[in-house]
């Protein structure tokens, strides 16, 4: 239960603002967006908006793939498809993007994960059925089925969180 | 012609060279995902399989696919034109010994590959426009409604199909379904209209509702927009009645409430059961705008029957679904299948819904729910299809991420409309004191949100409400829809 500041009254977890009297609930560390909703000028606001990024792929741009963990993105370069996976040496056909070096075993990365594949002006990405899924901006993606991926997206291979970038 | 089962490929969510054996595989996980929920009452799970079952047995069947796919390539076209985004208020939850809430930010775009898409020409439009001409709209508010179908009229194509339905007591057609090509006729009959009699909707929705019948068609935007400033008696149930009907068969019924009198929850309900949607008109001198706006609207879309159905995991409970945009309404949760009206390439619709998890959840992932969205493409002549399975990972310590902004800004947002709506409870239940002090709680609140102009009209219905026990009607309506039109204003920027 999470008891408003406000008015007393016991809300259930989970709630941003208060059921009884519509005030914001101070959910400790874990809630940021109390300081903001504060904020009375809503013009700043339009700053912080997060904006989906572009699906359209300038021909000849380069593809960084961010693993977010302090490293150097790793470029993708490839004509047509990428195999995203982690290699182990038992794999007949090595992943052309091997996870192994950012923890592939305990994130879940399966061998055979997914693929990245570039159309003339879109990316997309398709699960191969791997074990721990593959997420695509939190949502889980259904196995086979291609999305396209937009500049800026978040991808999650089991646990290893990517970000896609077009160009630097 | 457009193909009117929905995309088997896409509800199964294969691939279209997917092997039978695929086929079989996906169908049989999917059903057994969904059994436990639809064994609990889940009507939405219980509709989600059937419709699984309808497209597992057209792909299954090799003649029956080999046609579809004949078809499908005979009219060209991406396999996908709607795009589904899912955001949840949390990427990680805790465990906890309490049940929990979580919100889900469901998106609905065209697809990316819609671009791909031949020059998209203009919808056909199948509209009747039901028009209140009760004793209550003698004199500027009847010139005006009348000044506002001669501008409609006008705005419409050739091909468009129009009728005018007048209604007090009793329905008049002034205009039957016809195609708008000799528009001074038409327009100098919509004039004659002159107000008498009292208010029953009814018969005039039905007559309305029977004009659009005339031409109804998948490849058509049908929709009726009824315009009233009273209130209906009696005759509510078979407007609902009507209303189930009209959404099944993919009519859309918009509200336009003009001044004080008329029953908003009522009519906010008929139009959110058929994906249309309610406003309301303070003054008669705005009803022009409104009208066009709403033809407008319908005559740019990109899709039209755009539907939602959640099947919630096993232990979830759904809420509540509340529409942000293009026009904020609260959606009937409990309906296996929500209708969420057109929608325009540029303005994309976005909906929340509110989810109760069980306590004690082990760690891994924790299916949430299942939707399926379903839509009549008018480039494409096609029923698209995609779904969207969503789990949410259950953690020891959840991270300390701050939720997606623009859940945070709906919820602001819509914690306003409730507390209004509270309010309004408070005073129907005879608690004044209680109502007076939610309008001071919202008052309170719309200042912090950069509305003074909304807050002072709180302040001062709480003060009337203190001293004389009663609500200003046309306030309450305004600060109604006012406080639930910030929510599209807010969620729009961000789209």
């Amino acid at each position: 239960m999470i008891a408003c500041k406000n008015c007393k009254y016991s809300n259930r977890e989970g709630y941003f603002f208060c059921e009884d009297c519509g005030f914001p609930l101070e959910i400790g560390a874990r809630n940021h967006a109390y300081t903001r909703m504060l904020e009375k000028n809503t013009s700043n606001l339009v700053t912080t908006k997060q904006r989906w990024g572009t699906a359209r792929l300038i021909p000849g741009v380069e593809i960084l793939l961010h693993v977010v963990d302090g490293h150097a993105p790793l470029r993708l370069n490839f004509d047509a498809m990428c195999l995203v996976g982690r290699d182990d040496s038992s794999n007949t056909s090595p992943p052309t993007i091997d996870l192994m070096p950012f923890g592939a075993i305990e994130k879940g990365v399966s061998r055979i994960h997914a693929t990245i594949e570039r159309s003339e002006d879109t990316l997309t990405i398709t699960d191969l059925g791997s074990s721990n899924g593959t997420y695509l901006n939190g949502q889980r993606l259904i196995a086979n089925q291609p999305r396209v991926l937009r500049d800026g997206d978040e991808i999650k291979f089991g646990k290893l969180v990517t970000h896609i970038y077009f160009g630097a | 012609m457009m193909l009117h089962v929905p995309d088997p490929y896409g509800i199964l969510g294969v691939p279209r060279n997917a092997p039978p054996s695929d086929i079989q595989v996906t169908y049989q996980g999917l059903i057994d995902r969904l059994t436990p929920a639809h064994q609990s009452g889940n009507l939405a799970a219980l509709r989600q399989i059937e419709q699984a079952r309808d497209a597992y047995q057209l792909l299954t069947d090799r003649k029956r696919r080999h046609a579809f796919d004949l078809t499908l390539k005979e009219q060209g076209g991406p396999p996908t034109a709607l795009g589904l985004r899912v955001t949840a208020s949390r990427r990680t939850i805790e465990i906890l010994d309490e049940p929990q809430v979580v919100y889900l930010l469901l998106q609905i775009e065209p697809d990316v590959m819609a671009s791909h898409f031949p020059e998209p020409q203009p919808a056909t439009l199948n509209v009747a426009l039901v028009l209140d001409h009760s004793n209550s709209m003698q004199g500027a508010r009847l010139d005006r409604v009348k000044l506002a179908a001669t501008e409609i009229i006008e705005q419409l194509g050739e091909n468009d199909f129009l009728s005018v339905v007048g209604f007090n007591d009793r329905p008049e057609i002034i205009i039957p379904a016809t195609t708008v090509r000799n528009k001074r006729q038409l327009i100098s009959r919509a004039r004659m209209m002159r107000a008498s009699g009292g208010t029953e909707i009814y018969k005039g929705l039905q007559a309305g509702y029977d004009e659009v019948l005339k031409n109804l068609d998948d490849n058509h935007v049908n929709h009726l927009i009824l315009l009233t400033d009273g209130n209906t008696y009696g005759d509510q149930e078979e407007c609902h009645k009507l209303a189930k009907e009209a959404a099944e068969r993919g009519v859309g019924i918009s509200v336009l409430g003009l001044g004080s009198e008329w029953n908003d929850d009522f009519l906010d309900e008929i139009a959110a059961m058929t994906g249309g949607t309610s406003m309301f008109i303070k003054s008669a001198r705005d009803v022009g705008g409104f009208m066009n706006n709403q033809v407008k609207h319908l005559s740019n879309l990109f899709a039209e029957r755009i539907q939602l159905s959640l099947a919630s995991a096993e232990h979830v409970a759904l809420e509540m679904v509340f529409k942000l945009t293009p026009s904020p309404q609260s959606l009937p949760e409990d309906e296996p299948v929500i209708a969420l009206g057109g929608m325009q390439a540029e303005r994309p619709i976005s909906v929340l819904a509110q989810f109760l998890l069980p306590a004690n959840l082990q760690p891994g992932f924790y299916p949430l729910v299942r939707s399926v969205i379903t839509g009549d493409v008018l480039a494409t002549n096609r029923k698209h299809a995609t779904v969207s399975e969503f789990s949410i990972e259950v953690v020891k310590q959840a991270s300390t991420e701050a939720p997606p902004t623009i859940i945070i800004d709906a919820l602001g947002k819509l914690a306003l409309y409730r507390l209004q709506e509270r309010a309004s409870e408070s005073v129907k239940a005879g608690d004044i004191k209680k109502a007076t002090r939610q309008l001071e709680n919202l008052a309170t609140r719309l200042i912090d949100m950069g509305e003074p102009e909304l807050a002072q009209e709180a302040q001062q219905e709480a003060v009337r409400l203190s001293q004389t026990k009663m609500l200003s009607e046309e306030s309450r309506k305004n600060i109604k829809y006012s406080t639930r039109h910030l929510l599209s204003s807010e969620a729009e920027g961000l789209l």
